[in-house]
């Protein structure tokens, strides 16, 4: 049987370095290692070689190149004879190679060390196994590659979903059920504050919900960043610099206003997928597993119309909620007995802190604020997604698209903390306020 | 970073060299045929000899078929060893000529594959993905004259000349 790139995928997950073998001019044989090698089509490899300055002179004197390239799921080897086309150093090919380059070496910890300058297209020309000393031996069996009847039902229910709240559970649902992984987050864009806000998470303890991605941080960062789809596959190699898990204590959450984001500490795959609306990243959905090689490629593909199906649905349901014609709120008694709730705002980052407990900061926080203030002034305790877009749309532009999360986040995050205010959806584009006590609120000593 | 000094026509291996070829250990192995092809394989053991300038490298003649009449053709080899704990690197490189397999080298590719495989278990890489890298069967042995040795850590010194042959 003839081998095909196409047959050798799991080659190229950088889970096993790679080794090319060269000849200069004078047929003196140069051998190393090699970070990465990227599938560009059916019948061409592209190879970053940072450091090795003699295989790259090597072959510009003589094309003829040899690859061993390594099944990170079995141990197989193949042997590759390959010939030198061009130097890549721009365009989508050398982007696309940059991006696989962060996510491989991101594995053995290098990702600051190894930044792509070049990388070499090479023309495949035949492929060979090698031999094996345990050919015969029980393969391994994998997991079969998930159901479409499955996939189809996790997304008939989420499009289904009448809110945000349930349309992030059923992605996660649809991750546990569909695929089998038990540890997942969502994370929501925040443009205002170029970040990525934890929204939703299943298995992680404590949840990490309100916890942040800035910028393109990280391989989640990454993902949000370049709208594509970043995977680690063997994260045995990565050196765990104090990778003593910190278990934060809410004395550490309240003085940083910052919630740890939620580790796996076995994880050994981890993969990102943007959440892409008509073209735009509103989102990142966040997989790890304890297995190595957890992601294959139809996991990957199911994960990725998962992840599109519900950054649609929440673009959808936030403008429904938008669009609601909601009754204007009648003002009501308050009729709260009990204890002070005291309630603590900061301006300079609108974070917002419950009986000396952090709770959230940013739009999330700006929203807590006005709504408590429309309780103690007027007396009501609903209020209507559209007041709250009018009074602080003009603040943060984005809020037209995300007040749903936003809304969101700040209900999972004072129902975590058991705090003494909840807010409860009670319609569409509509939530209540619930309270244990008498709220007061007062501006942060900033 | 000079670990080695040339003398004559071949390099020397130095004391701490020395050291680095005592750990456990992998091995890849390259040579190039009369038309200038290049071929790749797996070393599965080695040896030093007394004068330091000669290292005898073993393969498998039956998983990496092609090694030994690129060796006999182009009569030159690079071994390139490194320490999977540290990913610490040193290429080898100059003429090679073949030599019958005896059984002592037998023993040494038992040892060497031993050692790695422990190594890389301990490292997390499961022994039934590493077994099909390293096999004894049919050993080969090629004499290396070492006239080049470089560092292949990556990092920034990855490719840097080590100690040359002054010529």
């Amino acid at each position: 049987m003839t081998l095909r790139l196409s047959d050798l995928s799991a080659c190229f997950e950088g889970v096993i370095p790679s080794i090319i073998a060269t000849a200069s001019a004078d047929g003196m044989p140069n051998i190393s290692y090699l970070s990465h090698v990227v599938q560009v089509d059916a019948d061409h490899v592209a190879l970053s070689n940072q450091f090795f300055a003699k295989t790259a002179a090597n072959v510009r004197a003589n094309p003829k190149v040899t690859l061993i390239l390594v099944d990170g799921a079995t141990g197989d080897q193949f042997l590759l004879d390959i010939g030198f086309v061009r130097s890549v150093d721009g365009g989508a090919l050398f982007d696309r190679i940059a991006r696989q380059l962060k996510a491989s070496s991101a594995q053995v910890g290098m990702s600051e060390v190894m930044r792509l300058r070049s990388a070499d297209l090479f023309r495949v020309h035949g492929i060979e196994k090698v031999l094996s000393p345990a050919e015969g031996a029980p393969a391994t069996v994998g997991r079969a590659p998930p159901g479409l009847p499955a996939l189809s039902e996790a997304l008939d229910l989420i499009e289904q979903q009448p809110g945000a709240d349930e349309i992030i559970e059923c992605l996660l649902d649809g991750v546990r059920s569909v695929l089998g992984f038990d540890h997942a987050l969502v994370l929501i864009r925040d443009g205002d504050r170029d970040c990525l806000i934890t929204t939703g998470s299943i298995g992680y303890e404590p949840s990490g919900l309100g916890s942040e991605i800035l910028g393109g941080e990280g391989l989640i960062g990454a993902s949000a960043l370049s709208g594509q789809t970043i995977k680690v596959s063997d994260m045995s190699r990565v050196r765990r610099f104090g990778e003593a898990i910190s278990q934060e204590t809410q004395a550490a959450e309240n003085s940083t206003r910052s919630v740890t984001f939620p580790k796996m500490p076995m994880a050994m795959s981890q993969i990102a997928v943007p959440m892409v609306a008509r073209g735009t990243v509103t989102g990142v959905l966040f997989v790890e597993s304890e297995q190595r090689l957890a992601f294959p490629d139809d996991d990957e593909a199911a994960l990725k119309i998962l992840a599109g199906r519900a950054a649609g649905a929440l673009r959808a349901s936030e403008w429904e909620a938008a669009n609601a014609e909601a009754t204007p709120p009648m003002p009501q008694a308050a009729f709260a007995v009990g204890r002070e709730i005291r309630v603590v705002h900061h301006r300079f980052d609108d974070s917002v802190f419950v009986d000396g407990i952090y709770i959230v900061k940013g739009v999330a926080g700006v929203l807590l604020r006005l709504m408590l203030e429309w309780h103690l002034s007027e007396g009501r305790s609903e209020f209507t997604n559209r007041e709250l877009r009018l009074a602080a749309g003009s603040r943060m532009p984005e809020l037209k698209d995300n007040l749903e999360t936003r809304l969101l986040l700040l209900r999972r995050r004072l129902d975590e903390k058991k705090s003494a205010l909840r807010f409860v959806r009670v319609g569409r584009g509509r939530v209540r306020l619930e309270t244990d006590g008498v709220p007061s609120l007062e501006g942060g000593r900033e | 970073m000079v670990v080695c000094r040339g003398e004559g026509t071949a390099v020397r291996i130095d004391e701490k060299l020395i050291d680095f070829f005592n750990r456990p250990l992998m091995s890849i192995i390259a040579a190039a045929d009369e038309a200038g092809r290049p071929t790749a394989g797996r070393g599965i053991g080695f040896h030093l000899e007394d004068d330091r300038k000669t290292m005898e490298v073993i393969f498998s003649g039956w998983q990496w078929p092609r090694l030994e009449p690129s060796i006999r053709g182009g009569g030159k080899m690079a071994v390139t060893f490194v320490s999977p704990s540290d990913y610490v690197s040193f290429q080898l490189k100059g003429p090679a000529v073949m030599r019958d397999t005896e059984a002592q080298d037998l023993d040494r590719a038992e040892r060497f594959i031993t050692a790695a495989t422990d190594e890389l278990e301990a490292l997390g890489v499961a022994r039934p993905l590493s077994v099909p890298w390293l096999t004894a069967r049919g050993a080969r042995v090629a004499r290396l004259s070492i006239s080049e040795i470089y560092v292949q850590t990556p990092g920034p010194l990855a490719g840097m000349l080590a100690g040359a042959d002054p010529g």
